[in-house]
């Protein structure tokens, strides 16, 4: 391809329009061309300009307060001071090298994942959840945990990756049993103490993989037990049916 | 730790909201709530669920902002990705993306430019969308598509019924007028 074919990809890439195939040859060109980076910014703020051919409305007045009351409770953003702290933690022995069995566990199912991407070949939102998790591979406060199958399913089990500064997550199952058409999975998290607070609602494709990302929540950051039941397709406000994943209590 | 924030730049305003100062994060609120819940409203059709989308987007901003790279775009570009990104992620997860769709269809056309539109926007949004009633009807309607319903060129393609390589280059020759707008309120 010459370098015309590539900048005639980059408004389709810009506004996220592009095909799976056409995002993989320009992308592996953008991580060498300057240029078309550089293009590649102005059509972005071009793209968003599309934003004002919205119908203007405006949000309920509780909207605001509400935004206001959250921001108050979370408190000032983290700094990336917790870098280190995180880094000094995995210099002890014997949980560095369970952390390195768990990355490279990690690593294995995402391959998994992505050898059954390769065989569907158009799933978008796969690859961007793929992408999302190799950023989050590589931030340096990245805490994993391991969750295993309860007797329910005893041949599931599963990684949550989690960023502690973003509370962005990236949870990859395995062998989980594909539910009944009326349910699906769901995710709890349930910090100390406190009642279980929902998740995302994902099902699982055939072989029981599923690749979700999500945010924890504030209060979860700071440790607490991940659970995954069976719930009715909907979803529900707090677990009613049988925990299939669960990871280990602190 | 509070600023007077009113007259700043948006990406003075953005450093400080990544500093932590909760009352940017309120005048960022204010300069962006109309834009961002339009977008969001537009994406979604759901009132209800746009203004949980609305509080969803400022929280990540105010977690996030520190990740905002001037020199790789404008802040306006950083706020409004958030909030299509978002809101197109509920949309999927909502699974009803052909419902929403065919609704969106039956809508009537939108009338851009209209005045009473005009009086509740920005200058600069005044601007926007009159250069966006001047593109082509065709141009427009497969940017809409890709941008509030993030469709790719394919299945726009096959949802217009029209070559695969017409809608490559409508997608490509509207965004190049929009830069042009872009740079012609730079200079």
């Amino acid at each position: 391809m010459s370098h015309t074919d590539y900048q005639e990809l980059l408004p389709g890439y810009a506004i996220d329009a592009l095909d799976p195939t056409d995002v993989q040859v320009l992308e592996a060109h953008l991580a060498t061309c300057g240029e078309c980076s550089v293009e590649l910014n102005d059509l972005r703020d071009a793209t968003s300009l599309l934003a004002h051919g919205a119908t203007a409305a405006a949000p309920g007045d509780h909207v605001r307060a509400q935004v206001l009351a959250k921001v108050r409770a979370e408190g000032a953003p983290s700094h990336p001071a917790q870098v280190v702290q995180m880094s000094q933690r995995a210099k002890t022995g014997w949980p560095n090298l369970l952390r390195l069995a768990a990355a490279i566990a990690f690593v294995a199912l995402l391959a998994g994942v992505i050898v059954l991407w390769r065989e569907r070949q158009r799933d978008r939102d796969l690859m961007a959840r793929q992408q999302e998790a190799l950023a989050l591979l590589n931030s340096s406060a990245a805490t994993m945990i391991q969750l295993t199958g309860t007797q329910t399913a005893p041949g599931a089990r599963a990684t949550l990756v989690f960023d502690k500064q973003s509370g962005r997550a990236v949870l990859m199952t395995e062998g989980l049993p594909t539910p009944s058409a009326d349910k699906a999975y769901e995710v709890w998290f349930i910090p100390k103490g406190r009642s279980p607070m929902p998740g995302k609602v994902f099902s699982v494709d055939s072989s029981g993989h599923a690749m979700i990302s999500d945010y924890m929540p504030p209060e979860a950051l700071q440790g607490a037990v991940i659970a995954i039941t069976v719930e009715p397709k909907s979803g529900s406000a707090a677990p009613t049916g049988a925990i299939y994943l669960a990871s280990p209590s602190s | 730790m509070q600023a007077e924030t009113s007259k700043i730049s948006d990406n003075e305003l953005l450093k400080a909201i990544a500093r932590g100062d909760e009352g940017a994060l309120a005048d960022c609120y204010d300069r962006y709530r109309l834009i961002l819940f339009s977008l969001i409203l537009r994406i979604l059709h759901d009132r209800h669920e746009a203004e949980d989308v609305l509080q969803e987007v400022f929280l990540q901003v105010w977690r996030r902002a520190r990740d905002f790279d001037e020199s790789r775009g404008r802040a306006f570009t950083w706020l409004v990705t958030i909030a299509r990104s978002r809101a197109l992620d509920r949309l999927r997860a909502s699974g009803s993306r052909a419902r929403l769709a065919t609704e969106a269809e039956q809508e009537p056309r939108e009338s851009m430019g209209d005045a009473a539109e005009d009086a509740v926007r920005s200058e600069a949004g005044v601007i926007v969308r009159r250069a966006l009633a001047e593109l082509p009807e065709e141009q427009r309607r497969t940017l809409f598509m890709a941008y509030f319903e993030g469709l790719t060129q394919t299945e726009i393609a096959g949802r217009l019924g029209d070559p695969l390589g017409t809608v490559k280059t409508r997608m490509r020759s509207g965004l190049i007028k929009l830069r042009e707008l872009l740079r012609d309120q730079r200079s």
